[in-house]
């Protein structure tokens, strides 16, 4: 039992969470090296690690820490296929904001952030 | 304890396999025992679904005591998370499961006629593959788990997302009521405990379209306001008594859902503090 979030976010609030361990799911958009730009509401720049298996064109899912240049160093991702709703993965983004009781532990209290 | 149970047959089965849940003579006896006797029934098990974080901050008024959600006390819990780690033991698997709100550990337990199969838990569930759980939460030496019956691959992402949503329009339906719950009162009062089946998913069929005051609003409390829409007490309004009557509901409920929606801007009263009339906007 781990009072820890990795709470769901899209490319708006990425600033408001660097420092923090996030989790990402929108489309793959480019492959480039170790590099990936997800698209979520506007474009995120992960940097991969070694057993990524992303898929171009396809939905993915990344979880990860944002780094001060907004980029999202992954430390989890996995391939999701093509039939992700996008729509409904920012459904559950704006829940997670909205009824954050819900979702996340607040760094204050779960103190495992960072 | 396999010949004393009546009715919960899931729990027995459960409590059979698990034996840490020291709860499972409350069925002991007969086969009337369950009904009168104490405990949660059967009847009122609920599935609800939740987050981990839901789990986490769960309540327990004192040790040993149901856990909590929202103020209500839960039975059966489904959460849809990843598998983080997987552990097998001589009479159980254990799972930590990560939903991004929260991580719990997950103990399925073995049973011990269906070894080796392709059902058992440990096929089921690949590191790192997103999984559905059944199960109830469990207390065990000031740790938190969930003991589960049941665990099931989740072959389509959106059930993640979906079962977030579900969790979220729970958590609402509990704390703010049903979702524009007009049609609702068409049940008429003796059914109001019941509202989720009758209330939530009918809600589409409300005549009433839902203003900003009446999502804050109880489920109760929306009846009563559907009801006065349809009742035409024109300026005047309708007194608490008729209400009452015509919903078969007391007085007293009637007043405190009046007042709930005269807070709520959606009802004024008019020539006495009991007798409410709609806001027309």
């Amino acid at each position: 039992m781990e009072s820890t979030s990795t709470p769901r976010i899209s490319s708006p609030l990425v600033d408001s969470y660097v420092g923090q361990n996030v989790m990402v799911i929108g489309k793959v958009q480019q492959l480039r090296g170790d590099t990936a730009v997800i698209e979520a509401e506007g474009q995120i720049t992960a940097n991969l690690n070694r057993d990524a298996h992303l898929v171009n064109g396809n939905a993915a899912q990344i979880i990860g820490k944002v780094l001060p240049d907004l980029s999202i160093k992954v430390l989890s991702s996995l391939d999701l296929g093509n039939g992700v709703d996008f729509k409904v993965a920012q459904a559950v983004v704006d829940a997670t904001h909205q009824y954050r009781d819900l979702f996340v532990f607040d760094a204050a209290k779960g103190g495992m952030m960072g | 304890m396999g010949d004393s149970y009546g009715g919960g047959y899931s729990r027995t089965s459960y409590n059979a396999g698990g034996g840490d849940d020291a709860g499972g003579f409350v069925y002991g006896g007969s086969q009337n025992g369950s009904q009168s006797g104490a405990g949660k029934g059967y009847g009122d098990a609920t599935l609800r679904p939740v987050t981990i974080k839901q789990l986490i901050d769960a309540e327990q008024a004192y040790p040993d005591a149901p856990f909590r959600v929202d103020g209500l006390e839960i039975t059966e819990v489904t959460f849809v998370g990843m598998v983080r780690a997987i552990s097998p033991q001589t009479t159980n698997v254990t799972f930590r499961i990560d939903d991004g709100t929260g991580v719990i550990e997950v103990k399925q337990w073995l049973d011990a006629d269906k070894q080796d199969d392709e059902n058992s838990p440990k096929n089921a569930c690949a590191l790192d593959s997103y999984v559905r759980v059944w199960g109830r939460v469990k207390s065990f030496n000031n740790k938190r788990h969930v003991g589960s019956h049941y665990i099931k691959p989740v072959t389509d992402y959106n059930e993640v997302q979906y079962h977030l949503l579900e969790a979220t329009f729970c958590h609402l339906f509990f704390t703010k009521g049903a979702q524009g719950g007009a049609a609702a009162a068409a049940n008429g009062g003796a059914g109001n405990d019941s509202m989720f089946v009758d209330g939530g998913h009918g809600a589409g069929g409300g005549d009433v379209p839902m203003s900003d005051g009446l999502r804050m609003v109880s489920a109760k409390a929306r009846q009563v306001h559907a009801w006065l829409v349809n009742a035409e007490g024109g300026n005047e309004g309708l007194h608490a008594n008729i209400i009452a009557t015509a919903m078969g509901i007391s007085v007293g409920e009637v007043l405190k859902c009046g007042e709930e929606l005269t807070s709520a801007g959606v009802t004024y009263t008019t020539v006495d503090d009991e007798t409410f009339a709609i806001l027309d906007y």
